[in-house]
């Protein structure tokens, strides 16, 4: 909260060094116009962690067909380097099931990793292991391909919520 | 009259759950909506730039995430998702850095940008003039990693709701064993 206000009150200091400078009063008017909007982008940085390097959040992984990882590749989620495994599978024609599942297992080891985006038919494939999962992070999420749609009865999750319902309960 | 109360809140958890699941479905509509488009011009950017211009073959030897997730625990067990953008850029200067007179002695150095610490867009993995469909894919998919964290966030809370559910059912049978 304190962090908050102080950037309150540097953002409405920097825009009156702005405007005095911009009048031209003062000769050093603009330096400290730029010093003040130097100092508001580094406490910027530090109020929204995900913007700068340190305090990075969570990663959304992804297990699927060849379209489905390129897209959400492109909306940038897609992490790579020398010293981290990708947070991505493409899943084709010769990928056999023994990887798919070990690729889903690491994914649910890592601690920086917070929703698992899969294909439903590629959830089919490793049910049992989407199945012993029970813990909030990292969540499953499990989406349609291009061959075949979203079937709500084969949804782990929705699974589980139709078995909360009996006959007595509802009495 | 615990057991009055007890119901009362069972209704309300109810109410809540049933609530969320229609939630969940409308959510899953719009994804299932979203992740269609994207394919969709993920194809008309491959009929534009060739079979095999648009796939896992450009990919980047190095990829840093733009977006990531924010994990908050809302109640004890309850986990809520919020997709945040990284790579702001800081604005550019506008304007000569020096005072209104130039002395000209010779081509002036211009200072060398600073390498930017933002992650590359991967619209750039598919070359530098990419078609629009290929940009309308890259929106599609953005849309769906909302919608996605969004929908965990839900399943979660549904999740979080059966158990409670199924404790406050223990519960009643414990204390109206007749009943059960």
């Amino acid at each position: 909260m304190e962090a908050v206000l102080l950037f309150m009150r540097m953002s409405r200091n920097a825009a009156r060094r702005t405007a005095r400078a911009r009048r031209g009063v003062g000769p050093t008017g603009s330096r400290t116009a730029e010093a003040g909007l130097r100092r508001l982008l580094v406490l910027s940085g530090e109020l929204c962690p995900a913007a700068g390097m340190a305090g990075r959040g969570k990663l959304i992984a992804v297990i699927g067909d060849e379209d489905t990882v390129t897209g959400f590749l492109l909306g940038g989620i897609g992490e790579l380097n020398k010293n981290r495994h990708p947070n991505f599978l493409v899943v084709e024609k010769d990928t056999t099931i023994n990887e798919i599942e070990d690729t889903f297992r690491q994914f649910l080891n890592r601690d920086d990793i917070g929703i698992i985006l899969i294909n439903q038919y590629i959830a089919e494939m490793v049910r049992h292991a989407l199945d012993a999962h029970q813990q909030s992070i990292p969540a499953v999420l499990e989406i349609p391909s291009k061959e075949h749609p979203y079937d709500a009865a084969k949804d782990s999750i929705l699974r589980r919520a139709r078995g909360m319902f009996t006959a007595e309960d509802l009495r | 009259m615990a057991a009055l109360d007890l119901r009362a809140e069972l209704d309300s958890l109810l109410l809540q759950l049933l609530g969320d699941l229609e939630e969940l479905e409308g959510k899953r509509a719009v994804l299932n909506a979203r992740v269609e488009e994207g394919w969709l011009s993920l194809a008309k950017a491959r009929y534009a730039m060739g079979t095999k211009s648009v796939g896992p073959l450009q990919y980047a030897s190095h990829m840093e995430p733009q977006v990531c997730l924010q994990a908050s625990e809302a109640q004890e067990g309850l986990q809520k998702f919020k997709v945040v953008r990284s790579g702001v850029h800081a604005p550019e200067d506008v304007g000569p850095r020096e005072g209104a007179l130039r002395r000209r002695k010779g081509p002036t150095k211009t200072p060398v940008p600073q390498s930017s610490d933002a992650p590359r867009d991967p619209l750039n993995w598919f070359g530098i003039l990419v078609p629009h469909s290929l940009r309308q894919a890259q929106a599609s998919f953005r849309d769906g990693l909302q919608l996605a964290a969004d929908i965990a966030s839900l399943q979660n809370r549904i999740d979080w709701g059966r158990s409670q559910l199924q404790g406050l059912q223990e519960k009643l049978k414990q204390l109206e064993p007749g009943a059960a």
